[in-house]
């Protein structure tokens, strides 16, 4: 166990030093002079000189490359050109409506997802399934902005039961949850379905029916956790795109996280947000999926890490 | 086993509505007036203090919040570090400058009581006296010193709006100059830009990088909370010096959706709403629970000729393409009535601005003139040609820069190819059209510009799109224009104090562009505000970042 922590640890670091690589280099493969653009079309000379310095544009890549992750390392990711603060307080100020936002959605995909799939694989073809079986696939077809928009319009304006957008409370939390986990519901609930349908069919689930073990103690006991394997990937997967911020999500509800600080580093150009932004990301995704390898141990005694 | 990992679909699409950033980046404008005689220079002068909006017969009530939504959040509230007008909205209720560009573009009397030039080089202003940060610290010379510097120093986003002042020196508590570089005319159109408001030495030394963070001024809001990319809250001041607010507080959500900015202020969870969504404009026009507050802005989007470039280096060929375009119905369809055709390449409240509308009225008959002057002669396929060689351009535009950039120029393709001449469209990412307009040069005939004159004294505008040395890779200049007679009256412009001697010399010079035909000049845009109609005593600005609360108060 403790071998493949380690090796891990080390591939992870070895993505993250990766993505930081090309966060790099995209300064040199944007199109146009990204001081200028940064600048906008009031810079002054000095200015234009003065940014360039800053951003390190007069040295070498690989110079720019290595002295930003020493300074990584200190927990120094630089200074955000547009507002001037400091990276790190600005991924600050996101991230928690970020983590709070996909830790609902992923839980509702999980309670619900679960739940569904397991209904569904019941009877299957029977007129549960067929039911759970049309709304995953509406799930996974509606765009989530068009969900959100209506979403809006029927609890926010229609029925004003909900407020239509922005954060502080936990009613702002709705909406923009239950709409970031419908594409995970569905997904979610079509894997459990079939995984379980599989496991319904091995022997040991034969032999504890045989045994006269009721139906639920059958299918929670014995199949559904062992069905749970390539659903816990799903899930594991899905937790670590919520966690790279949703930005259609986060900007149909005006959700102040690192989706929509993302797409405004972008826009305003500023590299040193996005590289630490991006960062973040590779680093979050890392640690899902070390956390999803470590579950399917859980899930199954027989997946040992020598 | 590592897990049999599916496909895994990815419904997060990284797009989002391109309105929501066209202003995030637009650099804000600030008006300037053509109007004579109110500031005469070299004498010291009292003007009449600044009027609060017109008030109905109602009794202002005092108390309640207003909830303002906008597409995007400030930048910073520091004035030096913030030049977009989300950040202008709220920077310029917290601070105060000099002097102000009241709403009918003239300056008043702010912080400053009076003024006086004395000398070709340098300005006195004498301070009002007992006034107070909110931080409870003094307004004093030394304060207005620190602010000029600052706002002029290279770390300042708007140091290019200052280029002819070279410092301030304390004359003694209350009286301080401001040096110029020279005679340097627009010197009081500069200080009353919000960039140069005066800000609170004290809270400099405390807050230092995060200042932007902890603004303090000596406006009638002060700061209270930002949440970013959520709400910013300001409230307000009781120790303020002159009327105070009537509101207890406002609170700046931001909402990037334009349908949902909407719908904020229909369910009532907004009372104002910035940048609304335009083709809803119409709808709440009609309704009478809310107010659709509008005036003429300060941006005036074009079409640029490179003048260097055959065919259009030919001047008949050029103004012939103005007299063909027919602005009426693209202002009316494609931007839905929510702008004013261009009377002049600048906007109406710059000091400089004429109206110059004769040089491209719709004439079509003058237009087909003018071709066949040039030698051209129009074909059975309908386009015109010279030599056998049929009359054909390429256009650059961005697309989501500027209102409707794109549409307007696919607008003006589809006229000129009714007036037969064919124009090979593109549409550029704004970096690459940037860096073309600004350094390699415009490698077309034309391109879609939009350009707001910021410190609102046209030697701005002269001097960055129309001037010799701003040609490419020097400056805007992507025109590639150059006339010597136009950066002589710039430069003279410039030197004169008297604004409107200045906006004189400044109007023969646009006078003289105009004549050259070099832009196709489209639209002046709107600056367009809904409330709802519990909102009292508002008014809004000309220019887009102006968004003075003082006096408005809440009916209900």
């Amino acid at each position: 166990m403790g071998r493949f922590l380690l090796r891990r640890a080390l591939t992870s670091l070895l993505v993250a030093l990766g993505i930081v690589f090309f966060v790099t280099l995209i300064l040199d493969l944007i199109p146009g002079d990204p001081v200028l653009i940064i600048l906008g079309q009031n810079a002054t000379a000095e200015q234009v000189a003065a940014l360039r310095h800053e951003l390190g544009l007069d040295r070498p890549l690989v110079v720019r490359y290595v002295d930003y992750i020493g300074r990584a390392l200190t927990g120094d990711l630089g200074r955000s050109i547009m507002t001037k603060r400091s990276v790190a307080a600005e991924v600050a100020d996101a991230w928690p409506n970020t983590l709070l936002l996909a830790s609902a959605a992923i839980t509702l995909a999980v309670v619900f997802g679960i739940g569904l799939g397991a209904v569904s694989a019941l009877r299957p073809n029977g007129w549960l399934d067929f039911g759970v079986r049309i709304l995953a696939l509406l799930g996974l077809s509606m765009p989530i902005f068009w969900i959100g928009l209506v979403f809006i319009y029927i609890f926010g304006f229609y029925l004003r039961l909900l407020p239509i957008g922005g954060s502080g409370t936990p009613q702002h939390l709705v909406l923009p949850a239950v709409t970031l986990a419908l594409p995970s519901v569905a997904l979610v609930a079509r894997m459990t379905r079939s995984s379980l349908l599989e496991v319904l069919g091995e022997d040991y689930v034969r032999t504890a029916r045989a045994k006269g073990l009721a139906e639920p103690v059958v299918l929670l006991g014995h199949a559904l956790r062992n069905a749970l394997i390539p659903v816990v990937t799903v899930i594991g997967l899905q937790f670590g795109q919520l966690l790279g911020g949703a930005i259609l999500t986060e900007t149909v509800f005006a959700w102040p996280g690192l989706g929509r600080l993302v797409v405004l580093a972008i826009f305003a150009r500023d590299y040193p947000l996005l590289q630490g932004i991006v960062l973040i990301f590779a680093l979050s995704y890392v640690v899902v999926n070390l956390v999803v390898d470590l579950a399917y141990a859980w899930l199954d005694p027989r997946i040992t890490y020598a | 086993m590592t897990g049999d990992r599916g496909q895994t679909p990815r419904y997060r699409v990284s797009g989002l509505s391109r309105r929501e950033f066209l202003r995030r980046s637009l650099l804000l404008g600030i008006g300037g007036s053509a109007l004579p005689g109110l500031l005469a220079a070299c004498a010291p002068q009292a003007a009449p203090q600044p009027q609060p909006p017109a008030q109905t017969s109602q009794q202002p009530k005092r108390g309640g919040t207003l909830t303002i939504v906008r597409p995007i959040d400030a930048v910073s509230l520091d004035p030096t570090n913030d030049t977009t007008s989300a950040g202008g909205w709220i920077a310029t209720n917290i601070f105060e400058s000099l002097l102000k560009l009241d709403y009918d573009m003239s300056l008043k009397p702010w912080l400053a009581e009076r003024w006086e030039q004395v000398a070709p080089d340098r300005w006195r202003f004498y301070l009002k006296q007992g006034v107070k940060f909110h931080d409870g610290t003094d307004l004093n010379a030394e304060a207005v010193k620190i602010s000029v510097e600052r706002a002029i120093s290279p770390q300042s986003r708007a140091a290019s709006f200052f280029r002819g002042i070279k410092g301030a020196e304390v004359r003694d508590n209350y009286t301080v100059d401001i040096v110029t570089d020279g005679p340097y005319g627009p010197l009081l159109r500069a200080v009353s830009t919000w960039f140069m408001s005066i800000v609170s030495p004290a809270a400099l030394q405390k807050y230092g990088q995060d200042f932007g963070r902890n603004p303090v001024g000596t406006g009638p809001f002060k700061f209270v909370e930002w949440r970013t990319n959520a709400t910013i809250t300001i409230e307000r001041w009781d120790g303020y010096w002159g009327d105070k607010a009537y509101l207890d507080r406002v609170i700046y959500k931001v909402v990037p959706e334009e349908s949902n900015r909407m719908l904020a202020l229909q369910t009532g969870e907004a009372d104002m709403v910035m940048i609304p969504a335009l083709a809803q404009v119409a709808q709440f026009k009609r309704d009478n629970r809310f107010v659709v507050h509008e005036v003429d802005g300060l941006r005036v989007v074009f079409f640029g000729f490179n003048v260097n470039r055959p065919p259009v280096n030919d001047v008949r060929v050029r103004q012939a393409m103005n007299y063909a375009f027919d602005r009426k119905p693209v202002i009316d369809n494609i931007l839905e009535g929510n702008a004013l055709p261009a009377t002049s390449l600048i906007s109406p409240g710059i000091v400089g601005y004429k109206d110059l509308s004769q040089y491209w009225a719709y004439d079509p008959r003058k237009a087909e003139e003018l071709m066949r002057q040039a030698g051209y002669t129009k074909g059975s396929d309908g386009f015109w040609a010279k030599d056998g060689q049929r009359l054909t351009l390429k256009h650059y535009s961005p697309r989501g820069r500027y209102p409707k950039d794109a549409e307007i120029s696919e607008a003006f393709q589809a006229a000129m190819r009714q007036f037969g001449i064919q124009i090979d469209l593109q549409i550029l990412e704004w970096g690459t059209l940037l860096n073309k307009y600004t350094r390699t040069g415009l490698d077309a005939e034309l391109g879609t510009l939009g350009w707001t004159d910021v410190p609102a004294d046209a030697h701005y505008t002269l001097g960055s799109l129309f001037s010799c040395a701003s040609i490419p890779p020097n400056g805007f200049n992507g025109m590639e224009y150059c006339n010597p007679a136009v950066d002589e009256l710039t430069a003279r412009g410039r030197a004169n104090p008297d604004e409107a001697q200045r906006g004189q010399i400044y109007a023969q010079a646009f006078e003289t562009i105009a004549k050259d035909a070099v832009l196709v000049p489209v639209y002046n845009t709107k600056e367009i505000i809904i409330t709802s109609a519990a909102v009292k005593g508002y008014r809004i600005h000309k220019s887009e970042y102006l968004d003075w609360l003082q006096y408005t108060w809440l009916d209900k």
